[in-house]
């Protein structure tokens, strides 16, 4: 974060910083998701939303707020945009609602959105403090879509819920729960850890 | 003022609570009668998918359902129909789950023997894991299964579906077994109210 600049955001949101792999935040929502991709995709979409609009508005409000309830305001805010978010659902896509539940509510308790609102939004621009929400929504987007691929290939022999794996195919029950979420993750971080760690060597 | 000054703190917090609340009770005012509306199809829905009479395509759910039904059900209400001559005993259940209430429509035959179908309302179930009671593969496993003097059992089997409809037993969800748990005995509280209040002798 030394320098503001979009693209630095950018990049430091999808990989050098990014806040699953390398904050080890949301971490919670990655367990619980991400055994079938259309709940994974929903939610991510959702977050991104919910990221980005919380950080415009505790940038621009950010010099009214006195420090002892700074933390308050940020989650009223957050659950604001969440709450909006589920009555838009309800009343537009009832569908959509139906089959998402409990997660949209759950987008409050995400740590990736009160710690971008806590550590960028509080000491940047609105514009750019959107666009952080914004790549921060998708540094977790991606992450949570390839683990949420493998769950549900192995898992259902599905993809978005069309059968993609050949008849006979025995699913891996265990990808469908909770344990397989944690194997998958900590198998992704290695990677991810020892890619980093090789490029940083070859500097 | 004094920023961090207690004053202007209670001020602070009381305006932007007040505002963000607004706002909300705004939005949810704006679109109640969308979202009560939206439930009612969704109820509607349900008792047509249970009686397999759910229009296919862009056809209109109300307009279906007000041409074989007067009223929309709420939680307990029975309603007794006829389909081709047999009689139609449909139920809309509620029950608690592992989470919360489970509510849905339960269709059985007049006489109690046989379901005809079940479809889930609303459930607070784990999402992946017991929220699955709400798929179709799950759901049309009831679909003609005979109910035994003991109602109908919710197995440990293969968790993915059992074809069988004379055993009156059904396959839970994998890794769900509260949940299925709850289902089996939500079933057959209703099946045995049912069998003892409503069946058509």
């Amino acid at each position: 974060m030394n320098e503001a600049t979009p693209s630095a955001i950018l990049k430091d949101n999808i990989w050098t910083n990014n806040p699953v792999f390398v904050q080890i935040l949301g971490i919670c929502s990655t367990l619980a998701v991400t055994n079938n991709l259309t709940n994974t995709f929903t939610m991510t979409v959702a977050l991104v939303f919910v990221a980005a609009l919380t950080n415009v508005t505790v940038s621009i409000i950010k010099s009214l707020i006195p420090r002892k309830v700074r933390m308050i305001v940020q989650t009223l805010i957050i659950a604001f945009y969440v709450i909006i978010v589920d009555i838009l659902l309800r009343a537009y896509l009832p569908d959509v609602s139906k089959s998402l539940g409990p997660y949209v509510g759950l987008i409050i308790t995400n740590c990736i959105i009160m710690g971008r609102a806590e550590a960028f939004a509080q000491a940047n621009g609105p514009l750019l403090s959107f666009w952080d929400g914004v790549t921060s929504g998708l540094g977790y987007m991606w992450v949570l879509m390839i683990i949420a691929f493998i769950r549900e290939l192995l898992g259902f022999g599905t993809l978005f819920g069309i059968p993609v794996m050949p008849e006979g195919f025995t699913k891996w029950t265990i990808m469908v729960m909770a344990p397989s979420a944690f194997f998958l993750l900590g198998t992704f971080l290695w990677i991810v850890k020892s890619i980093m760690l090789s490029k940083g060597g070859s500097k | 003022m004094n920023k961090n000054g207690i004053v202007y703190t209670i001020i602070f917090t009381f305006i932007t609570a007040f505002f963000f609340v607004f706002f909300l009770a705004l939005a949810n005012d704006a679109t109640e009668e969308l979202v009560e509306q939206n439930k009612i199809v969704s109820v509607q829905s349900s008792v047509l998918k249970s009686i397999g009479k759910l229009p296919e395509g862009g056809a209109s759910i109300s307009e279906a359902y007000s041409s074989e039904f007067d009223s929309v059900p709420v939680p307990g209400d029975t309603i007794k129909t006829n389909i081709a001559g047999e009689d139609v005993l449909i139920r809309y259940f509620s029950g608690s789950g592992l989470w919360g209430t489970i509510t849905g429509i339960l269709a059985v035959d007049g006489s109690v023997s046989r379901i005809i179908g079940l479809d889930i309302i609303s459930h607070n179930e784990t999402p992946g894991l017991g929220g699955r009671i709400d798929e179709d593969w799950f759901k049309d496993q009831f679909k003609g299964e005979r109910i035994s003097s003991e109602g109908i059992k919710v197995v440990k089997g293969s968790g993915s579906a059992d074809g069988d409809t004379e055993n009156a037993s059904v396959d839970g969800v994998t890794g769900a077994s509260l949940t299925s748990t709850s289902m089996e005995t939500i079933i057959n509280k209703e099946i045995d109210y049912l069998k003892t209040e409503e069946a058509v002798q």
